[in-house]
Formats: structure tokens, C-alpha cells, sequence
């Protein structure tokens, strides 16, 4: 392998990393405060790309890359909120939470992509981004696109993790995550809490779905494969700190690239799986996880 | 005088299981009241349908004057195939309960493991204020002077003693009327024991109400009115301060005298 070579494969799965990192922490969000598993987060990205894709390009609406990726933002964090009231909200007393969750969310999750097809069909579409040219530094290269991912996606969760650090909304949101009753027991408004942090996860994962929709094909069964590649990084990476998704994304998206690279793009999922149920088998709490959940 | 918490029939649990039933219990102004009872009788499972964390099943809780429980008997179960939970409204609400100022300082809380102790206590007061009272740190502070030291370690990372120390900061940040504290002082040490109830004794001096439970009759001695002691599932046994008899004939009388 050449070192220009490498230092392609390497940029991709940085790239990859950001865009994964992105989609993973909205459901490890979910996963550490309401201690349930969004089967819909795949769905929740299909239908930000297309709300995105109605609102700014130009055969649709035609209002600009920024505004629709600002609506898709708002509109999938109410339509979060509404999913969370339907779905999970009903069940938040049932020892069964978990399970039946899985359940809703799945069925939520159909309901969703059939309403795409039905409103947008079934024909792939595109998200024109602003940018274009590449931008480089040394050897490494990337679309100036790709660069405009890069920086939002970073801007997004450093302002996230300022959020859950530092206000008082975001520590009342990690209070809840890590003890429910001693939360209840503080005053905190817990329901509304939890609608919030479902909310927030629909809006990353929109803005998630914004990025994809602009870089491949978009079809309204695309979002199996997201699902797929957020829940290895969630499992894989534990969900100990919020930070650990992220690491655990940027480890995936580089093993990806470089799979991809030595054994193809058919068995690279196959990679991956393996690779998550040997840390399942080694560490269960992920590699960057304690036994514990909190965020 | 009125009084400032009046429990009334009081019965709940976890269901189908009953915990306790038919409490009554008044704490007047200024007034601190203490609990006795052997573990596993439903002490603390009483304190936790106070403050609204499970829902009492029939009765009323009064407190300053208004109704915190939803009024009427919790509905029996009728069909199992049916969602109960979407079916009937939860009778109580933890939040309406701390806002109003009933603060419930839980048994050995781990409060939250990943959170320093700093952003805690930034935490701790949000619910005094939205009510309109106004929280006093520095008094907190003077009290557990051992917080400040480890204002930047995660909680997971304190002692017993300190973690004890902090969820009884977190509850006076909320500016308590009625301060419920679960068992201070359970499986420290004996140093820390007395620092611990040296804060509960300043509490009671700066006049805040406080429901006590604590096993050590002495300790209840020195601090409470009235004491209830509570076993199967309702106060047995109301005592004046004066009536208390000492440890040894207190547990003979409630689990009868040794033999030989």
C-alpha cells in the first residue's frame, strides 16, 4: 500500500468517522437517559434527508442548503417529542420497557418509511450542497463538501458537549440519565426532560440524514444501513461517557475505509460484526465503557 | 396551630404487594418528628410515596393545605390485557411535591455517579427557585466544609460519608419546609456518624421541620417531639420525647424478651 494511498483510505474514514459520531451519540442518548433502543433513529435519518431535500433543493422548494438543514433540525426535534409521546412515553411505567420499546419503535420506524415512499416515492434523489472543489492540506484531500460536514458536524457536538456540561438544562438532562429518582426526588421535571433528550436525538439524526442525503443516493429504505453502523458503534464503543461514541465512531469509520480497501465493500459489514461481537465477548460494556450506564 | 403535613389512611406499596396501610401522621410547624422500626417494614417505602415517587393507593397527604395526592382510591387492576398505566393518571407528581417544599433526602442515595460534585450543587437548587424561595450556599457550605475540597471530584468517587453529606446539601439548596432525612447515618463510621448527626442537629436548630427515620434511639432522642415507631406497615407506637424508653426495652417490646 502506497502512502498516498494510505493517506486516502485514512481521510475517508476520518470523514466517515465525523458523519458516524454524528449518528451514533443521538442514540446513545436515548439508550443512557430513557435506558431504551431506538429502533426509528435509521427512519429519523431517512426523513431528515427528505425534509431537507423538500425544503432546499432546487426541483422542491429551492430555499438553500442552510435554511432547509435549520428546518430539518426544528422539525425533526417536534417530531421526536411527538414520537417519543406515542411511543415510548405509554410504557415508561412497564418493568417491560425495553422490550416493548423495541417493538413501538420498529413499528414506528415502518410507519415512517412507507410515509416517505408514499409522499416523496420510491426514486432516489439527491441533496445539492453549496460548496464545491476540493480542499487540501499535504497529502491529505478531501471535498470542500466534505470539509463543510466536518466543520458543522464539529461545531454541533462541541456546542452539545457545552450543552451537557455546562448549562443548567444539559447537567439536569445527564442527572436524569445516570438516576432517575434521586432526579424526581430534586424537583426535576423528568417527563419533560425526556421528551427533550428524545427530541434532540431526532434532530441530530436529521441533521445526520441531511449529510447522507448529500453524500450518496437517497431512497427511502436507506436507512438500514445507518441504523446498522450507529448501533455497532454504540455497542462497540459502551456508552460510558457521552465521548465514547464518538471514539468508538471514529475507530469504525477508519476500519471501515480500510476494509473496504483490502476486502471490498460487500464484506466490510461483515468486518464490522465480527468485530463488534468479539468485544461483546471480550469487554460487554464496550471499549470504552464501564459496567455502569450514565452519560 | 395547623398543622404543616397531615397524612390521612394513608395505605400503598408496590404493587400487587402491600407495603403499608392506613398511616396517619401530623407534623405541626416547627416540629420534628422521628421514626423507629425494624428494616424492612416499610419506612422508607412510606417516605417515597410522600414524596410522590410511587403513587399511594388510598388516603391523603396534606401538606401546607393542599391536596398533593390525586383525591379517591387508586382503581383496582381490572383487565390485564389493558395498559394500566395509559389508562390511569399517576395520583402523585415528585415535582409538584419538591416544589411545595417537601424534600426527601433518600436512604444511602448515590445521587449522580458522573457528575462532580460542583454540578450537583448547581443543580440542587433549581427547584427553590422556580418556587420563589432562595437558596443560602454559604450556609450549606459551612455545614459540610468537606464539599468544598471536593468540589471537582465525580460523586462516584466520594465516600459514604461525604456522598451522605452531599445529598443533604442537594436537599437544603432546595430550601426545604419539611425536610424528610432517610437514615443519615447508615454504615458510617462513628467519627462520621457524629458529624452527620451534628448537621442534622443544626438543621433542626435553624428550625427547619424534619421527619426523621435512624435506628439509634439515642441519636432520635436528643432531636425528635414525637416519635413513631413503625413496624408491619403502620405506626404501632406514637411517643411524646419523654416516653422513649431506652434500646433494650424497645427492641424487647417489639420483638419480645430474650429468654433465659
Amino acid at each position: 500500500m502506497e502512502l498516498s494511498a494510505f493517506i486516502a483510505v485514512l481521510t475517508g474514514g476520518l470523514v466517515l468517522g465525523v458523519l458516524y459520531s454524528l449518528m451514533a451519540f443521538g442514540l446513545a442518548l436515548v439508550w443512557t437517559t430513557l435506558g431504551i433502543f431506538n429502533f426509528a433513529h435509521g427512519a429519523f435519518i431517512v426523513l431528515g434527508a427528505y425534509i431537507a431535500w423538500q425544503i432546499g433543493n432546487p426541483d422542491a422548494f429551492g430555499l438553500g442548503f442552510l435554511v432547509s438543514a435549520v428546518v430539518t433540525v426544528i422539525a425533526m426535534f417536534v417530531i421526536g417529542v411527538i414520537f417519543q409521546f406515542l411511543l415510548v412515553k405509554p410504557f415508561e411505567r412497564k418493568p417491560n420497557i425495553v422490550l416493548l420499546t423495541v417493538i413501538t419503535t420498529l413499528a414506528g420506524a415502518t410507519v415512517l418509511i412507507n410515509l416517505i415512499n408514499v409522499m416523496w416515492g420510491p426514486r432516489s434523489k439527491q441533496i445539492v450542497l453549496p460548496a464545491s472543489g476540493d480542499l487540501s492540506l499535504g497529502l491529505f484531500r478531501i471535498t470542500a463538501n466534505e470539509g463543510l460536514m466536518v466543520l458543522i458536524v464539529t461545531l454541533t457536538l462541541a456546542t452539545l458537549g457545552w450543552f451537557l456540561l455546562k448549562t443548567p438544562l444539559g447537567r439536569s438532562m445527564r442527572a436524569v440519565a445516570q438516576n432517575r429518582e434521586a432526579a424526581q426526588l430534586m424537583g426535576l421535571n423528568v417527563p419533560l426532560l425526556y421528551a427533550a433528550t428524545f427530541g434532540l436525538a431526532a434532530a441530530l439524526a436529521g441533521l445526520a440524514g441531511v449529510f447522507i442525503g448529500s453524500i450518496r443516493f437517497m431512497t427511502p429504505n436507506m436507512g438500514d444501513d445507518p441504523l446498522q453502523k450507529a448501533l455497532v458503534v454504540v455497542i462497540l464503543g459502551g456508552v460510558a461517557r457521552f465521548t465514547s461514541p464518538i471514539y468508538a465512531a471514529f475507530l469504525v469509520g477508519i476500519i471501515e475505509a480500510f476494509s473496504t480497501y483490502a476486502v471490498g465493500l460487500y464484506w466490510t459489514p461483515a468486518v464490522l460484526f465480527v468485530l463488534m461481537i468479539a468485544v461483546l465477548v471480550v469487554k460487554p460494556e464496550g471499549l470504552f465503557g464501564r459496567r455502569e450506564r450514565s452519560v | 396551630m395547623t398543622a404543616l403535613l397531615e397524612v390521612i389512611g394513608l395505605s400503598g406499596g408496590y404493587e400487587p404487594v402491600q407495603i403499608f396501610k392506613d398511616v396517619n401522621l401530623t407534623v405541626g410547624a416547627g416540629e420534628c418528628v422521628g421514626f423507629f422500626g425494624p428494616n424492612g417494614h416499610g419506612k422508607t417505602t412510606l417516605m417515597k410515596t410522600l414524596s410522590g415517587i410511587i403513587d399511594p393507593w388510598a388516603g391523603r397527604i396534606v401538606f401546607e393545605e393542599q391536596d398533593l395526592a390525586a383525591p379517591g382510591e387508586r382503581k383496582a387492576r381490572r383487565s390485564r390485557n389493558l395498559n394500566y398505566d395509559i389508562l390511569v393518571r399517576r395520583r402523585m407528581d415528585p415535582k409538584k411535591v419538591a416544589r411545595a417544599g417537601l424534600i426527601h433526602v433518600a436512604q444511602g442515595s448515590t445521587l449522580f455517579p458522573d457528575m462532580t460534585v460542583a454540578e450537583i450543587l448547581s443543580i440542587a437548587p433549581g427547584v427553590a427557585l422556580a418556587a420563589g424561595r432562595k437558596p443560602e450556599p454559604d450556609a450549606v457550605f459551612s455545614l459540610f466544609p468537606r464539599l468544598k475540597e471536593r468540589l471537582q471530584s465525580k460523586s462516584r468517587f466520594l465516600s459514604g460519608g461525604e456522598r451522605q453529606m452531599l445529598s443533604m446539601a442537594c436537599g437544603l439548596l432546595a430550601v426545604p419546609k419539611l425536610m424528610i432525612l432517610d437514615e443519615p447515618t447508615l454504615g458510617l463510621s462513628p467519627k462520621l456518624r457524629q458529624e452527620l448527626a451534628d448537621a442534622v442537629h443544626a438543621i433542626r436548630r435553624a428550625g427547619t421541620p424534619i421527619i426523621l427515620i435512624d435506628q439509634d434511639i439515642e441519636f432520635l432522642r436528643g432531636l425528635v417531639d414525637h416519635l413513631n415507631v413503625f413496624d408491619h406497615g403502620s405506626i404501632s407506637r406514637r411517643l411524646t420525647n419523654a416516653q422513649i424508653p431506652d434500646h433494650e426495652t424497645l427492641m424487647a417490646e417489639l420483638f419480645g424478651r430474650r429468654q433465659g
